[in-house]
């Protein structure tokens, strides 16, 4: 039993954790609540079943899509969002970045924008999504279904690709250094607003990625009114680890990951509902007694 | 004289709230929703109305915490919702009436709002509006956990009306015009509130909440008091919806709904009493009657549509489209020049004696 | 019995030491000046004080009575109150319901005269600092001396034993500099202690009987403006070494 919630822990934590990178990024970057994280995060998996649908394969009334385009599927799906991403910051988001009223306020239109258009477009019923990986594997003595094991592999070495590209290459110290001091980085001549919108771009994508393969390999279902959930995971676990804070996040998210994996194992009447309201309950508790969670820098001065 | 003299600043304060064109177009306005159901005689249209009534109230609670105290509420669908659960499993299970069960359905919420006040007020800017959406998340979750209680996905349904034993169309009648005398009631309630003594302390806090301090102000104490009177009228609009609708399930805390009010408010003017009134009436009377009925337009892109309006709203008008007519009015009919200072302010400030 | 006892007063930001074990007292009736070059934790003090800014270590006593790190709205309503170094007015109220806010104030209300209504003693106040007229406008439109006007009228109408003002000379003109000397010779006439934080030193020396010096965090110097004019350490700290 053990060895289940320690394998399953580590799993659900690795995909939380890309999930949370890309809000991570955005808040450090620009400064930015974006309460349309989720839903960005549901658009990018109706768009991976879209651009999947390209390439079905339908054989003895079974539906097969063939690996390699799966994979395009999803780096497709990662791209158009990553680009309404970065459109959506330009437009909407940075005419009211100072205001945060109207900040949360816009992104939350947008979330329900987002809603709407998907249930438009792709219809209010439920809709499968897969990647076409049956079977499981065997870790530490433990049954894993080899969907969520990539997709936890997945996410670990984007996770890592992302955390090298800020830290070596010179846009990555840009961003460093906007997240650190905006009014720095402007003066020392960087366009902070072409990179909010870059860096929105790749928490979108992140986003996309990290609901497809999250999607894909637990519930295998999505309708337009799930955006809240992957909206409030990310909050929860990006305040838990302190807000701006790349490792805060990933420590977090293997403590969300595994705290679930425990409530899962020793409460049968566990459902998603329940995950939701616990981890709302965390960051309640995170906000009124450390504002600034576990690695966050910012300390709430009364001035 | 002098008394005279001093009532008159409540008064001319109360210009910065309901200024004068405005004021007029809410009088001239009143009568005409006073004749609505003599043009209506079909319920759907009545119904709307009586909707519209409703969720004036609840856009009106949020505004004044939001709007007028600066405390930023994304989750009021909390307050919204155990009024509407309140009033049904009382009318339901215990048979109470509905005049006990509604008043009891606006203190609990009143209560909800002190409990849920003091985690949030420790906690600020960004991280309240975050707070806030927790609560009504954290609620649902728990009436699903309950569900024998709250009846789970269903709801409690089966509510009593507000006027049994009346034909179709005249208890929707009835409850039309009983929507309108609690939103006036509402209304000037939280006129008198918002333009009393302590309504001037509530502004400043949304000004400059450290400024207020220093003037020796307990601000928790106002903000807990902001939060417990809007949730009472909050309440209040969900115990009535309860028993329009005759059902109270889950939707009542949900996120739409919590983001409902925004929506009218910022249609309709923050931080004004007549704004999130307006917005409401302007939100159903165009879905409705315009995009439903002469447009034929179906109802996913209605949100569509009032969201593109409220962002645009947002990004270039951020006082809502109430307020935005209302300056352009003062701005003829009294050449407000801010910038100069001198003889001229001198005769403008005599003109108000 | 001192007015305002501060000992010992210790403020640390991260590694940063921004209070160095800061003592001085302030005794009824007086106007003490604190002065020091930009940075020295003039305002920091005052935040420590009033209760903005909680302290490390050392106790603030206001009549004996401890108010280390109480809420700052208690602080005022025992009778200390102050004003900002910038400016913070209630912008989308008018000028009286600026001064009506402090006077909603549990003190401000009970220091209200029997059988005035809050808004003619605000009244009084405003026309006190010279800003009767503009008493409807909107405080946003107001010019930055009236608003610097409008702060003390706002502290004034708590009826505080102890006034701390920072900066209040910032950004005025010789005149407006010229009329609120006598303003705040008048306060004291009143009967308001005073503490005046400020760069202008000879508005500031006109006023104050005593000064204290603040570099870096810590009390270099303390005594009267002559003393203090011809004091070496604090010739230095303003001047350079000159070498």
């Amino acid at each position: 039993m053990i060895e289940q919630i320690l394998v399953l822990g580590a799993i659900t934590g690795a995909m939380y954790a890309l999930l949370a990178l890309g809000f991570t990024l955005i808040y450090g970057v620009a400064e930015v609540v974006n309460m349309a994280y989720g839903a960005i995060s549901l658009l990018g998996t109706y768009m991976f079943i879209f651009f999947a649908s390209f390439w079905a394969i339908t054989q003895a009334g079974i539906t097969v899509v063939p690996h390699s385009y799966i994979v395009l599927a999803i780096v497709l799906a990662a791209i158009v969002v990553g680009i309404l991403g970065s459109i959506i910051y330009r437009f909407i988001i940075d005419p009211v970045v100072e205001d945060l009223l109207a900040l949360l306020v816009v992104t939350i239109g947008v979330a329900i924008i987002l809603q709407q258009s998907m249930a438009i477009g792709f219809g209010h019923y439920h809709r499968a999504v897969s990647i076409h990986i049956s079977g499981s594997i065997a870790l530490l003595g433990v049954r894993v279904i080899t969907s969520q094991v990539i997709g936890a592999v997945v996410s670990l070495v984007l996770f890592a690709i992302l955390w090298i590209f800020i830290a070596k290459t010179k846009t990555g110290g840009a961003m460093r250094a906007t997240a650190s001091d905006r009014e720095a980085a402007m003066l020392m001549g960087i366009d902070t607003r072409k990179l909010s919108m870059l860096t929105m771009a790749i928490s979108s994508s992140l986003a996309a990625v990290a609901g497809i393969l999250t999607v894909a390999s637990t519930t295998q279902i999505a309708t337009p009114y799930i955006w809240t959930e992957p909206l409030i995971m990310s909050f929860a676990i990006v305040i838990l680890g302190g807000l701006g804070s790349i490792k805060g996040s990933f420590i977090a998210s293997f403590i969300f990951g595994y705290s679930e994996q425990v409530f899962i194992t020793f409460m049968p009447g566990y459902t998603a509902y329940l995950r939701g309201a616990f981890a709302l309950a965390v960051m309640v508790a995170v906000l009124v007694l450390r504002p600034r969670g576990l690695f966050g820098k910012h300390v709430e001065l009364e001035d | 004289m002098v008394r005279i003299y001093f009532r008159r600043i409540h008064k001319d304060f109360a210009q910065h709230v309901l200024d004068v064109p405005s004021r007029l177009l809410a009088l001239l306005c009143f009568p005409l929703l006073l004749a609505v159901p003599l043009t209506q005689t079909k319920v759907y249209p009545l119904v709307t109305m009586t909707l519209a009534t409703t969720m004036a109230i609840f856009a009106a609670s949020w505004d004044l915490l939001v709007g007028r105290t600066g405390q930023m509420s994304l989750g009021h669908a909390l307050f919204f919702g155990i009024g509407a659960y309140t009033t049904a499993f009382l009318t339901k299970f215990y048979e109470l009436p509905i005049v006990v069960t509604i008043p009891l359905g606006m203190l609990t919420a009143t209560l909800a709002a002190v409990l849920v006040g003091f985690p949030s007020l420790r906690v600020k800017g960004p991280y309240l509006a975050l707070v806030s959406m927790a609560f009504p998340l954290i609620g649902t979750g728990l009436v699903f956990y309950f569900r024998d209680v709250t009846g789970g996905e269903k709801g409690i349904w089966g509510l009593p009306k507000f006027f049994p034993g009346y034909g179709r169309v005249e208890t929707r009648v009835g409850e039309y015009y009983l929507a309108l005398i609690l939103l006036l009631i509402s209304a000037i309630i939280v006129y008198k509130v918002a333009n009393s003594r302590t309504g001037i302390v509530l502004v400043s806090i949304l000004d400059d909440e450290l400024a207020s301090k220093a003037c020796g102000i307990n601000v928790v104490k106002y903000k807990l008091m902001a939060f417990a009177i809007s949730a009472l009228f909050a309440g209040l609009a969900g115990g009535f919806y309860a028993h329009l609708m005759r059902v109270a399930n889950y939707d009542t805390l949900g996120l739409n709904l919590s983001f409902l009010p925004v929506i009218l408010t910022i249609l309709g003017g923050l931080g004004t009493i007549y704004g999130p009134i307006v917005g409401s009436y302007i939100y159903y009377v165009v879905g409705v009657f315009v995009l439903d009925e002469m447009l034929s337009i179906p109802s996913e892109w209605h949100i569509l549509f009032f969201l593109a309006v409220v962002i645009l709203f947002v990004l270039k008008w951020p006082r809502g489209i109430a307020r935005f007519v209302t300056d352009k009015l003062e701005d003829l009919s009294e050449e407000r020049e801010i910038e100069e200072r001198g003889p001229h302010i001198w005769k403008k400030y005599r003109r108000k004696k | 019995m001192h007015l305002l006892e501060v000992e010992n007063i210790t403020k640390r930001f991260g590694g940063l030491v921004a209070i160095n074990n800061v003592s001085f007292h302030i005794d009824e009736g007086e106007i003490v000046g604190l002065i020091g070059p930009n940075g020295a934790g003039k305002t920091t003090l005052f935040h420590l004080i009033t209760g903005f800014i909680k302290a490390d270590s050392g106790t603030v006593k206001l009549r004996d009575e401890n108010i280390t790190g109480l809420a700052p709205h208690k602080i005022v309503n025992k009778g200390l109150a102050r004003t900002f170094q910038v400016v913070r007015p209630f912008r989308h109220l008018p000028t009286i319901a600026n001064v009506l806010v402090s006077l909603k104030s549990p003190r401000g209300s009970r220091k209200i005269e029997w059988l005035k209504t809050p808004e003619r003693k605000a009244l009084d106040l405003l026309e006190d600092v010279g800003l009767s007229e503009m008493m409807m406008e909107p405080a946003e439109i107001l010019a930055h001396g009236d608003l610097k006007r409008l702060e003390i009228a706002r502290a004034l109408a708590t009826e505080p034993d102890l006034l701390l003002l920072d900066e209040p000379f910032a950004g005025l003109n010789p005149i407006e500099t010229d009329l609120l000397t006598k303003s705040l010779q008048t306060i004291h006439l009143d009967g308001h202690t005073m503490v005046i934080v400020e760069h202008k030193l000879h508005a500031l020396m006109k006023l104050a009987k005593r000064v204290i010096v603040l570099h870096y965090g810590e009390k270099i110097a303390e005594g009267t403006p002559e003393e203090i004019a011809k004091n070496k350490k604090v010739i230095e700290v303003y001047m350079g070494t000159g070498k």
